[in-house]
Parts: structure tokens; sequence; C-alpha cells
């Protein structure tokens, strides 16, 4: 018997992903398999709730997909095939799908999607495509819930802002911050802001100095102070408050002043221990007051994830937090030892000069010497200083780097000149198990001392790596060295149901391979940024990557990121101690779907990395 | 009985056939009777038929192919379907070929159609025949029974065309200018089917198939009795 259904098959074939598998005779047999089935409008093809057992290709027509809230997830067509994600799924469906228009329908039994999947790679890279797209739409839904981080600063404003001209006195302007029962004033000067007064400038600067009255308050407001833009995040406004220890933020909108943002603001916002922990820090005198502060580290950063906070803002603030730590030590230090006999910089490396850090890292540190270092007269006191720093570290939180990468070693404790010695022969004679160890060396940041010492190290070695084919490729060829686990999800998603017990580390199968493949381009570019973020931002605008691949990266990264933080934010909260292990088990079926989109991202851009980078070996 | 006058009563009929034929593939098939009628359309089982031929005329004209598969009104089963091809009796005219595309070389080696006529009894024993134009394709297999069997095969069908008739007519005082086309490919565009190559038997039982869910949706009530439909 001969079964005429070409022109099914031909209709199929004209659609990815059957289109690339036309000459397999096995097409056949599946289109004998096929069930059609029309829809009138408004009837549900998945309704909410259902099992799905097939996949839909639309032959005519318009289904529409929408999430559990009912919000739309987007509009197929003919050509279209949907049903692929709750079949992954073992037939669960986070989705409905309904009829927008009259449609005729193709289900094709999922026996055949799974054959199909795991047999023919252009029939799952077609479904992993069209899952970049939709981690994209995940991602945006998820940053639509106003939280501190990622909400305007004007939506954190509860009225306008309280001014006085330049040229009114001390009392009228007390009078005026009393009446509107505020602690800071905005001081204008042709409707533009120039300056700040607050409570405690009344304290310090008035009472205790037994100013007059009738001063103007030009003379003892802060002049030109910081401000944010009203459009900024929220999370810029913390940062600032962070990095300049002030308690009142001026907000501005086109120059005029708009508002004030006060820690009382943040505090309601739940977030004020990131805020507070800075200048805590910089209060203690010992370093038992330091050892203090950092058993509420695991506090502040529960707190920072429970306040929404994205992983960037999270990442900066923990890194904030611990190059306060290293600063302070290096205060007490110089107290303890005298001050520097000659200029030096000490530099954060890896995730904390990424401004990527989380909770428990390792310490990871060198320090750059003045070329006057002479070790007869210098050296003891640059030993005693690091071992100081890097031991006392230790005590607060960030243990010992295992691979010995930090100033306390000898080698990576060398004068300016010393440094450029040992990053021209890493770049010019380049060996990819040497470089292995050192890539961290290339995300440096100078955050004490004399930092232009860090700037002139960094500049020359971003001039001397971008021209350097070879060291670019050994690079590439280490950068790809750890792979995201791939395999494993799939099996793991294909199974369903099935029982695993093993873990998978994020950090150094997603996180750190992301890092390093960005490290890569943004040497080749010779980006001046180090944050992952900031410079997939300059490769973009580059247009290294193809197009949107930057961004695909961005969201891999703030994905895998948000899991690992939300897994450390629940072992802290289970008592156990935080690190980068988690069970797929454990995870919600938003992440492990997202978590295994990300992975295909990062996989696909190693493979783009090889055939950028190309090299022997 | 035959195609002109059809009986009130299908069971009675039916029965009655099953008692007075002599093959036993008609014993079969009236055997199995129609249970369809009595239940409701949509747990009706429902078997799509098409043929084509190489005239018009059943009493001259032959079958010379059938593409069949069964359905409900939740979806086609396409694992279903079969398809014949048969050798005419007299010669292909120029016209048929035109249509059907059914050319003398594919026939050369077909079957004759009395070789499986058994075997599509089989298939549609005990559902309810959909077909497109039901004046057409009975006579012939009528006929075709006749000739093979000498005796009668005649049952109740659902006729997409005269159910599409049915759902677009109007009265004659609200009709103007050209009356709207009742082919197949004419009825599946106002339910934004999609266009088929007509004239090859089995996706045209398809497609009429794919008709006949498309029309209920929209004019019938699946809950009533499919005795209600049928002609």
């Amino acid at each position: 018997m001969d079964v005429e259904l070409s022109e099914i098959l031909d209709t199929l074939c004209e659609y990815a992903p059957f289109i690339d598998l036309k000459d397999e005779p096995i097409l056949q047999d599946m289109v004998k398999d096929i069930e059609i089935t029309y829809l009138r409008a408004g009837e549900w093809a998945i309704a909410p709730e259902a099992r799905n057992q097939t996949l839909f290709f639309i032959r005519s027509g318009a289904i529409e997909a929408k999430n559990k809230n009912g919000k739309l997830l987007r509009r197929m067509h003919e050509g279209d095939v949907f049903g692929s994600s709750s079949l992954l799924r073992g037939g669960r469906s986070s989705h409905t799908m309904m009829a927008l228009e009259d449609s005729l329908l193709y289900r094709i039994p999922a026996r055949w999607f799974i054959q199909f999947y795991s047999e023919f790679d252009s029939f799952s890279d077609f479904f992993e495509l069209s899952r970049e797209v939709r981690l994209k739409t995940a991602m945006d839904n998820q940053s639509s819930d106003l939280s501190l981080m990622t909400c305007p600063v004007h939506s954190l404003l509860r009225r306008p802002p309280i001014t006085a001209n330049h040229d009114v006195d001390i009392k009228t302007a007390a009078n005026i911050m009393s009446n509107e029962r505020v602690s800071s004033l905005l001081i204008t000067e042709n409707n533009s802001l120039v300056g700040i007064l607050t409570d405690r400038d009344l304290r310090n600067r008035v009472v205790a100095k037994g100013l007059p009255l009738d001063v103007r308050v030009d003379m003892i407001m802060t002049q030109n102070p910081v401000t944010v833009d009203a459009g900024d995040f929220a999370s810029e406004a913390v940062l600032k408050m962070m990095a300049t220890n002030i308690h009142h933020l001026p907000v501005v909108k086109n120059g005029r002043p708009f508002g004030v943002i006060s820690t009382g603001d943040l505090v309601q916002r739940e977030s004020h221990g990131s805020v507070y922990v800075i200048s805590d820090i910089f209060k203690q005198e010992d370093v038992d007051g330091l050892v203090a502060i950092s058993q509420k580290m695991d506090h502040i950063f529960t707190q920072l994830v429970n306040a929404d906070a994205n992983t960037q803002m999270i990442g900066n603030a923990m890194s904030h937090i611990g190059v306060a730590f290293v600063k302070r030590l290096l205060q007490l230090a110089e107290r303890e030892l005298g001050p520097p006999p000659i200029p030096y910089c000490f530099l954060a490396l890896g995730s904390q000069a990424r401004e990527e850090q989380t909770i428990s890292t390792d310490q990871d540190n060198a320090l750059i010497l003045h070329d006057r270092y002479d070790k007869a007269l210098h050296g003891d006191y640059f030993r005693e200083l690091s071992d100081y720093v890097c031991k006392n570290l230790d005590r607060c939180g960030y243990p010992l780097c295992t691979g010995d990468i930090m100033a306390m070693n000898p080698r990576w404790r060398i004068p300016l000149s010393e440094w450029k010695k040992t990053f021209a022969e890493w770049i010019e004679k380049p060996k990819a198990e040497a470089l292995l160890h050192v890539s961290i060396f290339f995300d440096l940041r100078g955050i004490y001392g004399d930092k232009t010492l860090a700037r002139q190290l960094n500049s020359y070695i971003r001039e001397l790596a971008k021209e350097n084919k070879g060291f670019l490729s050994a690079l590439a060829r280490n950068a790809n060295q750890r792979t995201p686990p791939l395999g494993f999800f799939r099996q793991f998603v294909l199974d369903g149901e099935g029982k695993q017990s093993r873990t998978f580390n994020l950090k150094s199968r997603g996180i750190a391979p992301i890092a390093d493949l960005v490290r890569v381009h943004a040497l080749a570019l010779g980006s001046n940024k180090l944050n992952t973020f900031e410079r997939l931002e300059d490769i973009e605008e580059a247009g290294i990557m193809p197009d949107g691949r930057a961004r695909d990266l961005i969201l891999a990264l703030e994905m895998i990121g948000m899991v690992r933080i939300k897994n450390q934010k629940n072992q802290i909260e289970e008592d156990e101690f935080p690190n980068n292990n988690v069970d797929p088990e454990t995870l919600s079926e938003f992440e492990r779907r997202h978590l295994r989109d990300a992975f295909n991202i990062v996989s696909r851009q190693q493979e783009f990395l090889k055939y950028r980078y190309p090299g022997k070996g | 009985m035959n195609p002109k006058q059809l009986p009130d009563n299908w069971q009675e009929a039916f029965a009655k056939l099953a008692e007075e034929c002599q093959s036993p593939a008609l014993k079969r098939f009236y055997g199995a009777g129609v249970p369809g009628l009595d239940k409701p359309l949509e747990e009706t089982p429902l078997v799509s038929l098409d043929i084509e031929t190489t005239g018009l005329d059943p009493n001259k004209d032959d079958i010379v192919s059938i593409g069949l598969v069964d359905f409900n009104l939740e979806g086609i089963r396409l694992n279903s379907a079969c398809y014949w091809l048969a050798k005419p009796h007299g010669p292909l005219t120029h016209e048929s070929v035109a249509i059907h595309e059914i050319t003398h070389s594919e026939i050369q080696d077909a079957p004759r159609l009395s070789s499986f006529l058994d075997e599509v009894l089989d298939a549609i024993a005990g559902k309810i025949v959909v077909i497109h134009c039901a004046a057409i394709e009975r006579p012939f297999l009528y006929e075709a029974a006749m000739k093979h069997y000498g005796e009668p095969l005649l049952f109740p069908m659902l006729d997409t065309m005269a159910i599409e008739a049915n759902a677009i007519h109007k009265p004659w005082w609200q009709r103007f200018g050209r009356q709207p086309s009742l082919r197949l490919d004419a009825c599946r565009q106002r339910y934004n089917l999609p266009r088929y190559r007509a004239h090859q038997a089995l996706m045209d039982a398809v497609s009429c198939a794919e008709l006949l869910q498309a029309q209920v949706s929209h004019h019938l009530n699946k809950e009533h009795l499919t005795s209600e439909y049928d002609v």
C-alpha cells in the first residue's frame, strides 16, 4: 500500500527545523504519525494545567502563547512549531497556547520529537536557538519587578525637594528645615543646585564652631555635592552613598533639584546593611573590630539577595565591601609600621578587581612597588605590611589563596618595571599551560596607595596584549578548558523526573568560563574595563561578536549568577557553608530551564572564540 | 434500494442487507451496522473517503484511486490512512488525466478494483463515512459493488458539500449575483484552511476530514446525534 502524504511532508520541509531533515527517510515515517486538529479561534491547543504530549506545527492560522499570569509571550503563525519546552520537561507546560484565529495544527507525537532531538543536531539546535529569545523574555520579565536595584531613583522619592536660595542666612535655612521636617536642604542659585545643608552640618559647622546665625548659608553648605540623576537606577544611588559615605544624596533632573534620597529611604527598602557596613569598617580601630563586622557579612549578603538585587549590584556591593576591608587593614598596618618609605599600590585581582565578588571568596591580591624599591632598605617593611593584610583578611573571612597569588608572596610583590617584564614574558612568549595559572592577573585594579602605578601597568598590558595574536589564541584556548555542564543537563532534562544526586559547580562551569572568554575579547579590543558586564558592553559596541550575542552573554551571566547567589543564600539560611555547587534537583523549573539555556549560550560563545582567535594546538 | 432511493431507517436496512447479501465482505460490512448514527457527533467514529474516476458517468467510467483516513472531532489520524490505485477497464481519457494526474504508466501494473474492494469495505465498516459530494461518490461505489459482488453497496454519509450548502444557504430573495462555490477548495477557504493540491484521493480525503472538523466547530452541534446530519 502506497501512502501518499507527500504534500504534508513537503509543507513541513519548507520550514525549520524540518527543512534540514528533508532528506531523512525517517521523516516519512513521522508524517504517518501526525494527527491533524482544527481549532476555532479562542480554543485551547494547550489549556491551563494541561499536560502536553505533542509537538505542534501550525499549518494555518495563528496561536498565542501566554504565561501563567496571562501575559502574552509570543504570537505564532503558519510554519511555527510549539510545545517543545513542555515535551522537554515530561509534558508539564508552564504556558498556555490558544488559537487566535481558526487554525489547522499538525500534532507530532512526543516520541518523534525526543528521537529527533537526540539524533539530529540541527533539530536540537533549532530549539536551543529559539531558547535564547525565550531567555531574554524571561529576564526582561524578571527585571520588570520593582526592586531597589532595578527601580529608578525617582520612584524612591516621597516629596518634592525643599530648597533655599544660596544667599539666605543660617537661621532662615534652619527654620525652613524645621518647618518642613527635613534633615537636609538643597541650596540653589538661579534654580540650579549649588550645595546641600544637613542637620549634621548645622551641628558640626555652626553650633560646635559657635558661628553667628546671620552668616550666609553658602558659607557653610557642602558645595557641588555628589548627585544622582532622577532616571538612574537606585543601585547607583546606593553605590554613590557607599563610596562617599554620605547619608543624603541630592537627585537632579536636567540640572535642577528634583529631590533627596536619604539612607532612611533605603533602610525602608531593607538594604541598609551594605550602606552602613562600609562606614562601619572605616570606624574600626583594630582587627578584632573588623573580624566582628565580617561575621555579619552573611546577613548583609542575604539581605541584598532578599531585596531582589541583581547579580551586578550584589557583585558590586560585595566587592566594595571587600575592598573596604583591605583598605582599612592597610591603614591600620601603616599606623603600626609607619608610613611607607616609597610609594606602592595594592592590587585587587580576579573577581574583586572585576567587582564581581560574592560571599566567601578567596583573596587574590598583589602589590606594585615604586621603581625606587631597594630590597635591602624597603624589603622588610613591605613584607610585614603584606603579611599583616593577607593574614588578617583571612581572619575576616577572605581565606588565603591556595594558589599563593597574594601580596605576601614575594613573587607578587615587585616593582613596576619587574611587573612589566613579567607581563611581557607572558604575552610575548605565551605558553598556554603557564598562562592558565596567571589569567587572573589580567583583571587587576589598584585599590589602595599610589593608583597611578596600577594605571601604568594596566595601560602597558593593554597595549601589548591587543597586538599579540599568539597570546590571544593561547588565552582563548585556556578560556575553553572549562566547559558548561551541557551534556549532563541535556540528559537531566530529557530524563524528566529521573533521580539525580550529582551537583555541578556554577562558578567553574558557568561564571568563570564567561569571565574568561569575555576577557579575551576585551584584551583583543584594548578595552580598559574590568567588569564583565561593562566589558561586554564595549564588545557589543565594537561589534566583535555577531549581532545580539554580547547581549545573550549578559543575560546568561545574570541568569547563572542569580542561581548561584540564590543558592548561596539558601545555604546560609540552612546554616551550611556557602559554596558554588548546586544540586539541579533543588532548582525551580524556571531556573533549570533557563540555566540550561544560559549554558548553551556559553558553549556557543566558546566555539566562537576558537574561530575568532585561531592558533596552533 | 439504489442510490436514488435511500432507506428511511439505515439501521433496519443494514440488518436486512446483512441477512440477504451472499458475498462475505458485504455481509461483514452490513453486519457491523451503523452504530455511529445513534451517537452524538463527537463520539462517532468517522472515516473520510475520496475516489478519483476516469469520468463522471458511474455506468461507463471507472474508479482509479481510493483514499481514506479515520478521524473524529478531536483529530485526524494519518497513521490510519489508506490509498489504493486501481487499473480501469476502459482507457484513461485526456480529461481525467489532466484532473487527477494519474497516468497510464502509473496504473499499468495496478490491481483491479475488485482485488481490494474487500479491504475498502473492512476499513469503513462500523464507521460513518464522510465525503465531499455524495451525489457523485455514492453511485460510483454502488456500481463498483454491483459489478464485483452483484449486490448493492449503500450507506449513510456525512456530505461536507451538503453541510456547506446548508450553512451558507440564504433564501432566494437575499441572494444576488453568483452563488458561492461549493467545491472542496472553495469551502475550505471559508474556514482559513490551507490550500492543497486537489485531486489526489488520499489528500482529498484528509482535506475533507479537515473541512468537516471546521464545519462542526462553526455550524453544527457536536452533542447532537449524527443521524441529524447524515444524507
